[in-house]
């Protein structure tokens, strides 16, 4: 127990106080700021699966976002069942769509990879904004409120725990990563793919796991993204900026660690809820400024604080134990 | 169009005038694409910005335009300086320090700048969609059955002309010849007393000025908004690596066939479903060739 809380304690603070706050705080601004930092850093940690331990960095993770969003909101508004169901289909299309970015991740490296998880999100951007028959092209679609739990229609203190629940899911999934044999078998492959071949370890096959398992996740978190928000468009969901933010956050709060993603939304989804209310006056793209600084961040992060928060927290934690 | 009917006259002329938009369209992309051949086969960075600096080039284009009246044709004058500025400048501040990084940190650096010039770009000049209407894009030229507006005739022979001075500075130059060897081999270059430092400063700035200019072509074709770009970034890299990695002429080549396939797609499918096609090529050259059509030296070192 000893060793779980100094190992865990990070995390045991941040998800206790999210699990708090909801019997103490009423205000409905903050508490959305909270469920927005919870599925922020649920997705950041879902990429980090894929990207962090497994190092297949990918920039379409928006794919598997827009798949899971798109699946509930239409499951509710076109054949009129429960978002739970659609975040089912959506899971189901997004192994299937993971399953495929897995296999070119056997194919690709570095770069070419990161370039095909782009096309394969734009190529989704296109043929949603286009099929307007079924989706609403890019008109987009306003997923309705429906009060109740089966309907995903929840209060705030309802969403904080349902974003909690998804963001506990993803961290579950990192710790596993973290302890098993697939888990060091995976750092194995992101260390050096060759040396773990040659050890016997099946890459190929792992690869495809992660990147399946993160496609899963990530689209869990669309579906539950679409029904909190209430509207769906192609041009976000699928949107590179989108992708970008999955992995900004896992960079800043530290790749490949388990509660990194979430330090990261932390910092980066305040940041943007301080700027929101202070830029909310100024007409001119209140979104534009916000990218600004968050594309410097992202340049001066991985040039001089490469390995993030979690990083920093561990050079402190040797220094006081060295003094 | 039906392929058991013969063809006649009409079929034909579809034909030309299908042959003739993809070679104008081919040399447009070339040029968009030399740039980042050459970025990417010398420094072996990957520039995910590339497009947003064509992007650029075309709000330039638009700007000069509107605000003084000025064609896009005596822009490129300013364009190609004021570009090669931009390109030492962003190197000094952005690429220098991440150029012996690892592919990751070059990932994610070139797509920070890029997300950053996309909105500076949105805050600047808002997301409105502008449109460069110079008088040349109303005046038609016929030939041989073939119908083309002058604009672009004349992007397609400045792209060519300017694609083939690039190719000529390489190859026959002193300091084309000093970087090709950079991008053979950088430590064999280094031992031969070559400054590698200025070699990529250099690349890199000819590579904007490249595309920056490319961008000021384009924008009486195009329509001109802050994301823009993607769409000629992603289309160059299929360009580049279809081509292989820093090979000019294959470039030209590549260029050749993806305005072919989107030529043909949006003529068979309809304009709308177009961008499709050239992701859907993207997708499958990237799993079927990486190395390239004719395979190439120096993939290796992006561990294709």
């Amino acid at each position: 127990m000893d060793s779980l809380l100094r190992s865990r304690g990070g995390a045991l603070v941040v998800f206790g106080l999210a699990a708090v706050t909801p019997l103490v705080v009423r205000d409905a601004y903050f508490l959305d700021s909270l469920v927005l930092i919870l599925l922020w850093g649920a997705l950041s940690a879902a990429w980090n699966v894929a990207g962090g331990y497994a190092g297949q960095v990918s920039i379409g993770h928006a794919s598997f976002f827009g798949i899971g969003a798109y699946a509930a909101a239409l499951m509710v508004t076109r054949f009129g069942r429960g978002p739970w169901l659609g975040m089912l289909v959506g899971v189901v299309i997004s192994i299937g769509a993971g399953f495929v970015i897995g296999f070119l991740s056997n194919r690709l490296k570095g770069p070419y990879f990161a370039l095909s998880t782009i096309a394969f999100s734009q190529v989704l951007l296109i043929g949603v904004s286009r099929w307007r028959g079924f989706t609403a092209g890019g008109e987009g679609i306003p997923v309705p409120f429906r009060p109740g739990f089966a309907t995903l229609g929840l209060g705030h203190a309802g969403w904080v725990y349902m974003a909690l629940a998804a963001a506990l899911l993803c961290y579950a999934v990192e710790v596993y990563l973290e302890r098993s044999r697939v888990g060091y078998q995976l750092a194995g492959v992101r260390e050096d793919e060759d040396a773990a071949e040659a050890l016997g370890i099946p890459t190929r096959r792992l690869k495809v796991f992660a990147v399946t398992l993160s496609a899963a996740l990530t689209s869990i978190c669309g579906s539950l993204w679409a029904q909190y928000i209430g509207f769906v468009d192609p041009t976000y969901v699928f949107s590179v900026d989108l992708s970008v933010r999955f992995a900004l956050n896992a960079i800043i709060g530290g790749m490949g660690t388990a509660l990194g993603p979430y330090l990261g939304s932390i910092l980066i989804t305040s940041l943007e809820t301080y700027l929101r209310a202070t830029f909310s006056g100024v007409k001119t793209g209140f979104a534009g400024i916000y990218l600004i600084i968050y594309g410097t961040a992202l340049i001066l992060v991985v040039r001089f604080v490469p390995d993030g928060l979690a990083g920093i927290a561990a050079r402190l934690r040797t220094r006081r134990a060295h003094a | 169009m039906d392929p058991a009917r013969p063809l006649g006259p009409a079929q034909i002329d579809v034909l030309a005038q299908l042959a003739v938009a993809t070679v104008l369209l081919g040399g447009i992309y070339a040029l968009v694409s030399v740039g980042l051949t050459l970025i990417f086969g010398i420094m072996r960075v990957v520039n995910f910005a590339h497009g947003e600096f064509l992007m650029l080039g075309m709000y330039l284009a638009f700007w000069a335009f509107s605000l003084w009246a000025l064609d896009p044709y005596f822009v490129l004058f300013v364009s190609i300086p004021v570009f090669f500025v931009v390109g030492l400048v962003t190197y000094a501040l952005v690429m220098r320090g991440v150029i012996h990084a690892s592919h990751n940190v070059q990932i994610f650096t070139t797509v920070g700048l890029s997300t950053v010039l996309q909105n500076v770009a949105l805050v600047a000049w808002s997301g409105d969609f502008r449109f460069v209407r110079p008088w040349h894009l109303s005046t038609v030229l016929r030939a041989g059955g073939t119908i083309f507006n002058l604009t672009q005739v004349v992007a397609f022979l400045i792209a060519v002309a300017l694609t083939a001075a690039l190719v000529a500075f390489m190859r026959w130059t002193h300091a084309g010849r000093v970087m090709r060897a950079t991008a053979q081999d950088r430590d064999a270059a280094t031992l031969m007393g070559i400054d590698t430092d200025r070699v990529y400063r250099l690349s890199f700035a000819i590579g904007i000025a490249a595309v920056g200019s490319a961008g000021v072509l384009v924008a009486p074709l195009y329509s001109v908004y802050p994301t823009a770009g993607l769409q000629f970034v992603l289309l160059s890299y299929v360009v580049v690596v279809l081509g292989g990695l820093g090979d000019m002429l294959g470039a030209m080549l590549g260029s050749l066939i993806v305005a072919a396939v989107e030529v043909a797609g949006s003529y068979l499918f309809g304009a709308a479903w177009k961008e499709i096609f050239y992701f859907l090529l993207f997708i499958l050259v990237l799993v079927f060739r990486p190395a390239g059509l004719f395979g190439q030296r120096g993939a290796e070192t992006l561990g294709v």
